[in-house]
């Protein structure tokens, strides 16, 4: 039994849990622009041909919100209320995700890290897993 | 370029609302048999058609068409997320300007109330990352960041909402009807959906229908000469252009200069600009919007939104009234009808038609939608 990805080629899962995951991006070789998710041609400069490379793990709020009805889409039934967040990455992207946190947990320009939450499981007993950004240690919305 | 020779003919529309019993197919032979009806023809009289809609079954328009009769004419399909019913109409617009068709009907209908109950639908099956996020949490994401930069208030987006449902009263074809004045502190106090945007503050799941006819302004001054003229003169329609920090992953609201852009690009190929407008239509799916298109659009400047709104400038009876049939939020926002719902406003008020809610002396108007966050189209039009 191990942890398997909601969705592949978007995220890695590291061996070690403690360790947070990182988006899986490219980079473009001839103007250097960075985009997650994975894309072949280059969308500055048209580019045809990025590098693999690998995202994060921090990143800072631009915005946020947070939602009051059930988790859309059904991915986790049980949450009723959870955190939306826009977060920069510092190779440029801007990535949309779930936030971990209550209501009173964010700030605008606060530092977050990629997190893995698990989700359900599958029949082979693997967790089905999908990333989320938390405040980092010590980021907690200033008081 | 101008669009120059083409005028509306006819409009007609199902009021938005819910219609467990009928079928899209007949909300819109009722939409376009009403147009047709306003107009004085038949599909006999039709060259060709554009057909919108958001529902994800394949040849859906087609068979609606067939509803009003089969006269080999040529249709095609139109989809454009939230945006679909003014391309339909952009599309209209251009086969009878470039000479192709005298007389051409965009015809949009949906069926939301279907898709919102969990009917196969395009979003399942797509990456499934991509689908995680409920619609009014971009929105939210747009107004939290208003909020930091230019200390915009909650009670703002309640304005503009309570604005929109008290304009939808006055309106008979609105989805949404209050039996009194609706009040900032009632939006506010209505269900928080997603912070700040309360339930109040977004437009309804519902279903309609709702059809324009154009026609050669010659074929219009010959059919229809006792009738004011009311004339599409520009359309622009954009996709997202890149810059950095670009959201590419998720549902999200688009960079905010797509609209800026297409309207520069609208009122260029018109000659005008924002004050020679008398009433304007936008993408009020959620309340916050509203008050961003006021800058977007070209009405103030940035960051000088919140002043138009207090000012009571946007209202009816102000200098330039937003959303004058309720918008998406009262009027109703099925999707594929959406935009040709903002034509029959504009024509309704372009004619001097609109009754308690008429913009007096009107004499253009502008019809904003975005879709999907990934377009933005904006038209003008223009009466004699």
């Amino acid at each position: 039994m191990g942890r398997v990805a909601i969705e592949q080629g978007y995220f890695t899962i590291p061996d070690d849990p403690a360790e947070p995951p990182r988006l899986l991006g490219s980079k473009c070789p001839r103007c250097g622009e960075h985009f997650y998710p994975r894309r072949l041609v280059c969308a500055r400069c048209l580019h045809q041909g990025t590098e693999a490379v690998l995202l994060g793990p921090t990143g800072r709020l631009h915005t946020w919100t947070y939602v009051h009805v059930p988790l859309f889409a059904k991915k986790d039934g049980s949450v009723d209320a959870y955190g939306v967040g826009q977060v920069d990455l510092p190779e440029g992207p801007r990535v949309q995700a779930i936030l971990v946190g209550g209501p009173d947990d964010f700030e605008i320009g606060m530092e977050l890290e990629l997190d893995l939450e698990t989700l359900s499981s599958d029949e082979d007993g693997n967790d089905v897993v999908i990333y989320r950004f938390k405040p980092t240690a010590g980021s907690g919305r200033v008081a | 370029m101008r669009i120059e020779g083409a005028a509306v003919a006819g409009i007609g529309m199902v009021r938005f609302g819910r219609y467990p019993e009928r079928s899209g197919a007949e909300l819109a032979r009722d939409a376009g048999l009403a147009a047709l009806h306003d107009a004085g023809i038949t599909l006999a009289d039709v060259d060709e058609a554009y057909v919108g809609y958001i529902q994800p079954a394949a040849m859906v328009g087609i068979k609606a068409m067939k509803e009003l009769g089969l006269t080999g004419l040529p249709v095609t399909h139109i989809e454009n997320a939230s945006a679909t019913g003014l391309v339909a109409f952009r599309e209209a617009a251009w086969a009878v300007a470039s000479g192709r068709a005298e007389v051409a009907m965009a015809l949009g209908f949906d069926k939301m109330t279907d898709m919102a109950r969990g009917a196969p639908s395009r979003g399942m099956g797509r990456d499934q990352l991509d689908s995680t996020i409920l619609p009014a949490a971009y929105f939210a994401l747009w107004a939290q960041r208003r909020m930091h930069d230019h200390g915009t208030r909650p009670e703002h987006f309640a304005a503009i909402a309570a604005k929109n449902w008290n304009h939808g009263a006055l309106n008979p074809l609105s989805h949404r009807q209050t039996d009194h004045t609706v009040t900032v502190d009632e939006v506010l106090a209505s269900r928080m959906v997603a912070e700040p945007l309360t339930a109040m503050m977004a437009c309804p799941a519902d279903d309609g229908a709702a059809c324009a006819i154009v026609a050669s302004t010659d074929w219009v001054q010959r059919h229809q000469p006792d009738r004011r003229m009311v004339r599409p003169i520009a359309s622009a329609l954009q996709s997202e252009a890149y810059s950095p920090g670009h959201t590419f992953l998720g549902p999200v609201v688009g960079p905010a200069t797509m609209t800026s852009t297409t309207a520069r690009l609208a009122y260029e190929d018109a000659g005008l600009g924002p004050d020679d407008m008398h009433l304007a239509l936008c993408h009020d799916a959620f309340a916050n919007e509203e008050l961003e298109y006021y800058e977007l659009l070209g009405f103030c400047a940035e960051g000088e939104g919140e002043k138009l709104l207090d000012a009571g400038d946007t209202a009816l009876g102000g200098r330039i009234p937003f959303n004058t049939d309720g918008g998406l939020i009262a009027r109703g926002h099925p999707g594929g009808p959406t935009g040709l719902a903002m034509v029959h406003e504009i024509v309704t008020q372009l004619r001097g038609e609109a009754g308690a809610r008429q913009v007096e002396g009107a004499r253009r108007g502008l019809a904003h939608l975005v879709g999907g966050g990934s377009v933005c189209t904006v038209n003008l039009f223009e009466a004699d």
